[in-house]
């Protein structure tokens, strides 16, 4: 049972009507702490709610399956684990460590305790300067919010949703036309694979 | 008594191929279709046509994203210096470094997957003809020896090879990149088709669809294989038979002539040599899997086991009449180690074109033969290098890097980006007898065998000539207007082109080189060697069609050789 329907019962239960703020204090919490879809084998709980949340940010749900749908967090999860060597695991910890920290600076709260509107100011707050300063000195090291940025995307467009919802891919194209109209090239999407 | 003549005779053949690869599988085919009773031994594993089990995966399908795992590069840290070959789509065709080792007095990147068909299942298909330009070069600079042949003795053998394989390309009339008997080209894509209209115009260079051993058309003489399927999947394995490699084109002929026995998990280990008969008899084999030695005989023998392989058997084959390696009289066996250097180029990103596209996932990009070194043109360097390259629209990786974020970094990524242009060059390697293999036997594999040690560097001409490869790239990314270019020169060691050859070199004189003209070992002519062992300079053109046409030649050879009872 969802928090919703528990506070919708509760209400109910003891005969009283809730109001429009209460609900919205309970629905927040609903929205920034979305259950985990997976079992993490690195990060921990907390680790990956915040890695849940912030890729969901960058790659939200719209009219096409977002960041969370496409199994992202769970990718990047086992990724780092089996991929990553032992000192690029701790970069990115220490990373994500100080990614939180500076949000209790920037509003007062861990990332994941945030309003939607908080975690999305900052994150992008913290994006954005990443992205001037590594267009200003592209031998700057690579920021963690980038990092995350582009395993999102990797996760994302390796995803069957990302890849055929998002992007479009064909398995067995059949033939190879080198020079066409973009619109005359399957859906005119970018293409998932090369 | 009866029994060790009865077992003889069981394991006696008319010939014997060591090896499945690019060129075993033709020795195979030929030598079989020719009528002989032919063993065919492959060290690894059988791999039959269609057993590609990442074939048809989809990107969502393989883990990491098709990343390995640190695990992956424990067992395979030297396979994994390419930095693509030791992925979940494709490791399982490359060997565990740990059980095949090999030892580096100085560095060599030997990449090499031991199964059925070997590396003719995850080669880059790129097919070129060489012409008297590299079949004269060693004599006209005074380097090692001179071939024993020119194109006009080979001419007639990739006319063959090439129709049957299935060869697509586009005609030149390039006199230092010889047209072949093709199957319709991949098209050049809308950036490639201008490159090719500016590097000919202010350079008077071509730009050419890549030659590759894909079948752009049907072909009615090898009924098995199917088409091309425009996947760009091709290093897993094509159950389509899309491309060449000896699981999909010259095995099943082999076998179809019912004069094929193919034994995998065969390692062959020396050449048995009978002094009084001045033959060899037969191979020394390890089966990998019940750890028995056996004995196999044959009139003749194809040595195909890959360039350091095949030398390696010589090397350990060791005799009263041959001490220092099987035929090596000269000295030359496990020596002058070439390989194509490369790792340098440019890429460019192009403005405009946004309203065109391209659809399929073509295997080649385009080709620009050589042009350096030839006519008035003279560098501070010897030989050339052609460049292998491709054009296509960024995808979302350029995403990163943008302040796109959210639903707007959706809508944007899913828009292909603008258009980009690279080269790579394939630079000559010129032989050098000091470069080279031999035996170690203070380390030993999986089987208990010894392992190969190497010495072999890049010489002065390499390095001088890598200069013109980085400069000529970007000026000719410029020629076609592209913006932003960056260059690279990433020089790794020997072995990184994947087109190692020599160590078993054919010359006319026996002093100076051990095999002849025919690929017969001068001081035994039961014995060919076809693979790249036998290569007496390395031009910069891909090998792989070379070494086909030269075994259809040898094993030709041999049969009516065998016919006339010369061996």
């Amino acid at each position: 049972m969802d928090r919703r329907e528990a506070l919708r019962k509760t209400a109910m239960l003891m005969g009283a009507a809730v109001s429009a703020s209460t609900v919205g204090a309970f629905l927040y919490g609903c929205k920034t702490r979305p259950d985990l879809t997976y079992k993490p084998v690195f990060f921990n709980e907390d680790q990956a709610l915040l890695i849940s949340a912030a890729s969901e940010i960058i790659i939200p749900k719209t009219d096409t399956p977002g960041a969370i749908e496409a199994g992202v967090p769970n990718f990047i999860d086992t990724l780092l684990k089996d991929c990553y060597k032992e000192e690029d695991q701790k970069k990115f910890l220490d990373g994500l460590n100080e990614f939180d920290q500076n949000a209790i600076k920037a509003f007062g709260n861990r990332f994941i305790e945030g309003s939607p509107e908080q975690q999305l100011d900052y994150l992008k707050k913290v994006h954005d300067e990443a992205v001037n300063a590594k267009k200003a000195d592209p031998k700057t090291p690579q920021p963690f919010i980038l990092k995350l940025k582009e395993l999102t995307l990797l996760g994302f467009f390796v995803s069957e949703p990302g890849a055929t919802q998002v992007l479009q891919y064909i398995p067995v194209p059949g033939s190879y036309k080198g020079c066409i109209p973009l619109k005359e090239a399957g859906n005119g999407k970018a293409w998932a694979t090369s | 008594m009866n029994l060790n003549v009865e077992a003889e005779k069981k394991n006696t053949y008319d010939a014997i191929v060591v090896g499945t690869g690019i060129t075993g599988g033709w020795a195979a085919k030929e030598l079989s279709e020719k009528g002989l009773k032919t063993l065919v031994l492959e060290r690894g594993r059988d791999v039959k046509h269609g057993d590609y089990p990442t074939a048809t995966l989809n990107p969502w399908e393989l883990p990491n994203g098709d990343r390995p795992t640190q695990e992956d590069l424990k067992t395979q840290g030297v396979q994994a210096r390419t930095g693509y070959t030791v992925r979940p789509s494709s490791k399982h065709w490359f060997v565990n470094d740990l059980e095949h080792p090999y030892t580096e007095t100085k560095r060599m990147d030997w990449m090499r997957g031991y199964h059925v068909g070997g590396r003719s299942l995850m080669w880059g298909r790129h097919s070129y003809r060489w012409s008297d330009l590299d079949f004269e070069a060693n004599a006209k600079d005074g380097i090692a020896v001179d071939w024993p042949v020119r194109y006009a003795d080979i001419a007639p053998w990739y006319d063959y090879v090439e129709s049957y394989i299935g060869v697509s390309g586009q005609s030149e009339s390039y006199p230092y990149l010889p047209d072949g008997k093709f199957l319709p080209a991949m098209d050049l894509n809308c950036a490639e088709t201008e490159l090719r209209k500016s590097v000919k115009e202010k350079l008077n260079r071509i730009v050419t669809p890549g030659r590759v051993a894909h079948a752009t058309a049907p072909m009615p003489h090898t009924p098995w294989r199917g088409q091309c399927q425009f996947r760009n999947m091709c290093i897993r394995g094509c159950p389509f038979g899309g491309y060449f490699s000896s699981n999909a084109c010259t095995l099943p002929a082999a076998e179809k002539s019912n004069n094929m026995t193919l034994r995998p998990n065969s390692v062959v280990y020396e050449l048995i040599y009978d002094e009084q008969k001045g033959k060899a008899t037969g191979v020394k084999v390890l089966d990998s899997e019940t750890g028995e030695q056996v004995e196999y005989y044959a009139k003749v023998i194809f040595l195909c086991a890959s360039t350091f392989g095949s030398t390696f058997i010589m090397l350990n084959s060791i005799s009263k009449r041959f001490p220092n390696g099987f035929g090596n009289d000269s000295g030359e066996l496990g020596c002058n180690i070439m390989d194509h250097h490369l790792g340098v180029g440019a890429n460019g990103r192009m403005d405009g074109m946004e309203d065109q596209y391209y659809s399929g996932r073509k295997a080649a990009g385009f080709y620009i033969p050589r042009y350096r070194n030839i006519g008035k043109d003279k560098r501070d360097y010897l030989r050339g290098f052609g460049y292998q390259g491709g054009g296509g629209r960024q995808g979302w990786a350029r995403g990163v890097a943008e302040l796109a974020l959210g639903a707007d970094l959706k809508n944007m990524i899913s828009e292909p980006g603008k258009w980009t242009i690279g080269m790579g060059g394939f630079g000559e390697f010129l032989p050098v007898h000091s470069n080279r293999m031999t035996i170690n036997h203070n380390k030993k594999d999986k089987h208990g065998l010894p392992v190969i040690d190497f010495d072999a560097e890049y010489k002065e001409n390499e390095f001088k000539m890598r200069k013109d490869m980085m400069a000529d790239a970007a000026e000719m990314l410029e020629a076609v207007g592209a913006k932003n270019i960056t260059t690279h020169d990433n020089l790794a060691a020997p072995g990184i082109g994947i087109h190692e050859m020599g160590t078993a070199r054919m010359g006319k004189d026996p002093k100076t080189s051990v095999l002849n003209k025919y690929n017969q070992v001068h001081a035994c002519k039961n014995v060919f060697v076809t693979d790249g062992s036998f290569m007496t300079s390395a031009s910069c053109v891909n090998p792989s069609l070379t070494y086909m046409a030269f075994t259809a030649r040898a094993t030709d050879y041999a049969v009516s050789e065998l016919k006339k009872q010369n061996l």
